[in-house]
């Protein structure tokens, strides 16, 4: 197992969102392009490791160190069919961390497997935590509709609001977190089951409910969308909600197919946070490794393992499935805005949302 | 090598996969012969006459691999031709012989155990998985006797490297641009710098598929192998990454 010359304070695990993303980093410790063929030829076989060191200021000019491991699951093996080898490359991604000494370990996208299912699917470890960090991409999620509606002049209190992968952790976190704050609230996801009991816990707390696993059986359409879904390609097309809908994609890899066609709802990425007060990475990754049109943005996921590192909080702060709840995103949000990570400028795949961001 | 699978005159093989295998049984024969060399040019700059007799045993155990390859190969009906001054395995002998000139006994073993062996071990195993017969037998084999002596070296380059690893990692760099830069050549998906000069007539590497391996897989397992010896030397990840990624494709 690799090792660090010194340890790390937090450690993040991820994996490349698409080929393009995968390309840009190989490209750049190259030192030139790598064509497609020879990435996608590749990759499959790099074991996880460490990609760069991390270094993050707070904004109360405290300090931490890390390091990025990636799994390297190659983007188009995100099926279920691939899930045992993938589920073998987390866990060898995140006994690097741990051997790489890291105090907590933030598991962004399909690595939080390890910590969200019913048993510990963890390498053996001594001092390191582990957190989905679900509950800060929850926070920005939430932050970013609430902003996008005000920006917009739309009343969310008279919204219907659609949750696309409404039983995952972050849909469900989402859901808890809005149902209060909207209109009706329409769930969807694959387990009718889960749909059912999650619907009850809503309606029993007065919430305006209707769920279907179909996004075609609603009886009317949405015009707040946020889609958490864990899907293995950019592939939901949304035709049925309102024409000037404001949808926030928060998947990873995204949601929304590129051939969705939606020319008037207004779209962004959600789950986003902006690190304020300074990134640093070696080898120098910046803006490759984080390839958003803005500086020094990642997920919210890969932020909550950050901001409770800057804040000394070694702690599994997100951890199973559902379990996220309102108190709990207030509560990461101002530790995340206290150390300077705050909500992302709103961008999409067409580029900055330049009418929201002044 | 012969006690290691007994050979079997019955071997089926299709003929029409016979010049395929002639070829990659080249490989591994030539292979196995500068392995051989490179041990015996060890021996004699060996100070410990411990280390020198285990690197002559070395030595004898690659020509036996190499002997054990050749006799699978006439089970086939192909006879297997080596040819240790073809370009490549030339180039990646010269790199050896210079750190032997210098009597750098630790570049000696990166060179053999690290880089060759990550080569020969992973390459061996994919091999072994989908050669028919006595072919599969005799690759599952020696890549199980490369493994071997492999464990035995490594154990002595992570104690060198935790003695100084600025000094260990910077010797390694130096050797991977030499010798890693000739075998990503040679294992590239097609030989770009012409004939390989082992093969016996055009390059094998487009005939792969037809007995269900691939250039591209023979490199991903190599170059996983070798990523994999040098993290369970202590590396950085990130370090190696960026060196893997700056070979030539």
């Amino acid at each position: 197992m690799g090792s660090a010359a010194a340890g790390v304070d937090f450690a993040l695990v991820g994996h490349p969102e698409n080929w393009r993303a995968a390309a840009a980093v190989f490209s750049a410790l190259r030192g030139e392009d790598l064509p497609d063929d020879e990435i996608r030829d590749i990759l499959p076989w790099i074991p996880p490791r460490a990609v760069c060191r991390l270094e993050v200021t707070s904004r109360s000019g405290a300090k931490a160190r890390g390091v990025y491991v990636d799994s390297f699951i190659p983007p188009d093996r995100l099926g279920s069919p691939c899930v045992r080898e993938n589920l073998t490359r987390v866990r060898a991604a995140a006994a690097y961390a741990i051997n790489a000494g890291a105090r907590i370990v933030s598991l962004g996208g399909f690595s939080s497997i390890l910590i969200e299912g019913d048993f510990d699917q963890l390498p053996p470890r001594q001092h390191t935590v582990f957190t989905t960090g679900n509950t800060l991409t929850v926070a920005f999620i939430v932050r970013g509709v609430a902003k996008m509606c005000a920006l917009q002049g739309r009343d969310l209190g008279r919204s219907t609001l659609l949750v696309v992968g409404a039983t995952g952790d972050v849909g469900s976190g989402c859901v808890r977190c809005l149902a209060s704050r909207v209109r009706r609230v329409l769930l969807h996801a694959r387990n009718a089951e889960r749909l059912r009991r999650l619907a009850a816990e809503l309606e029993s707390e007065g919430v305006d409910v209707e769920i279907a696993t179909d996004l075609a059986q609603f009886s009317e359409k949405a015009d707040v969308v946020i889609c958490a879904a864990s899907l293995p390609s950019p592939s939901l097309l949304l035709g049925e909600i309102a024409p000037d809908a404001l949808v926030c994609d928060a998947g990873y890899p995204k949601n929304l197919s590129p051939g969705a066609k939606m020319s008037r709802a207004t779209i962004f990425f959600g789950g986003l946070g902006q690190i304020t007060g300074g990134l640093k990475f070696e080898p120098d990754l910046r803006g490759i490794l984080n390839h958003h049109p803005f500086p020094d943005v990642a997920h919210g996921c890969l932020l909550e393992g950050i901001a409770l590192s800057l804040e000394g909080r070694f702690e599994s702060f997100s951890r199973g499935r559902g379990a996220i709840t309102p108190a709990l995103v207030e509560e990461i949000e101002t530790i995340a805005a206290r150390h300077g990570i705050a909500l992302a400028p709103f961008f999409n795949a067409d580029g900055p949302c330049t009418v929201y961001n002044r | 090598m012969e006690s290691v699978v007994e050979l079997n005159p019955r071997t089926e093989c299709a003929a029409a996969t016979a010049p395929i295998w002639q070829d990659v049984l080249a490989q591994a024969v030539t292979g196995e012969l500068v392995a051989a060399m490179n041990y015996g040019a060890l021996a004699e700059i060996c100070d410990d006459p411990e280390e020198a007799r285990e690197a002559w045993e070395h030595a004898a155990t690659e020509r036996d691999h190499a002997t054990a390859f050749a006799a699978a190969g006439r089970t086939i009906g192909v006879e297997v031709v080596s040819n240790v001054d073809g370009k490549h395995w030339k180039r990646v002998r010269e790199s050896f012989l210079r750190c032997v000139a210098e009597r750098d006994f630790i570049g000696c073993l990166i060179i053999q155990e690290i880089m060759l062996e990550s080569f020969a071990l992973a390459s061996y195993t994919r091999v072994a998985n989908v050669a028919p017969g006595i072919l599969g037998k005799i690759f599952g084999a020696i890549a199980i006797d490369e493994q071997d002596h492999a464990d035995h070296a490594i154990a002595i380059l992570k104690a060198e490297r935790d003695a100084n690893p600025q000094r260990f990692d910077e010797k390694l760099h130096r050797l991977h641009f030499d010798v890693m830069t000739t075998l990503a050549k040679m294992l590239a998906k097609e030989c770009k710098d012409g004939h390989c000069e082992v093969c016996q007539f055009s390059c094998v590497k487009p005939s792969l598929f037809e007995v269900s391996l691939s250039a591209a897989q023979l490199r991903g397992a190599s170059l996983q192998q070798y990523l994999k010896t040098l993290d369970a030397l202590g590396l950085p990840g990130e370090v190696t990454l960026a060196w893997v990624a700056q070979l030539p494709v």
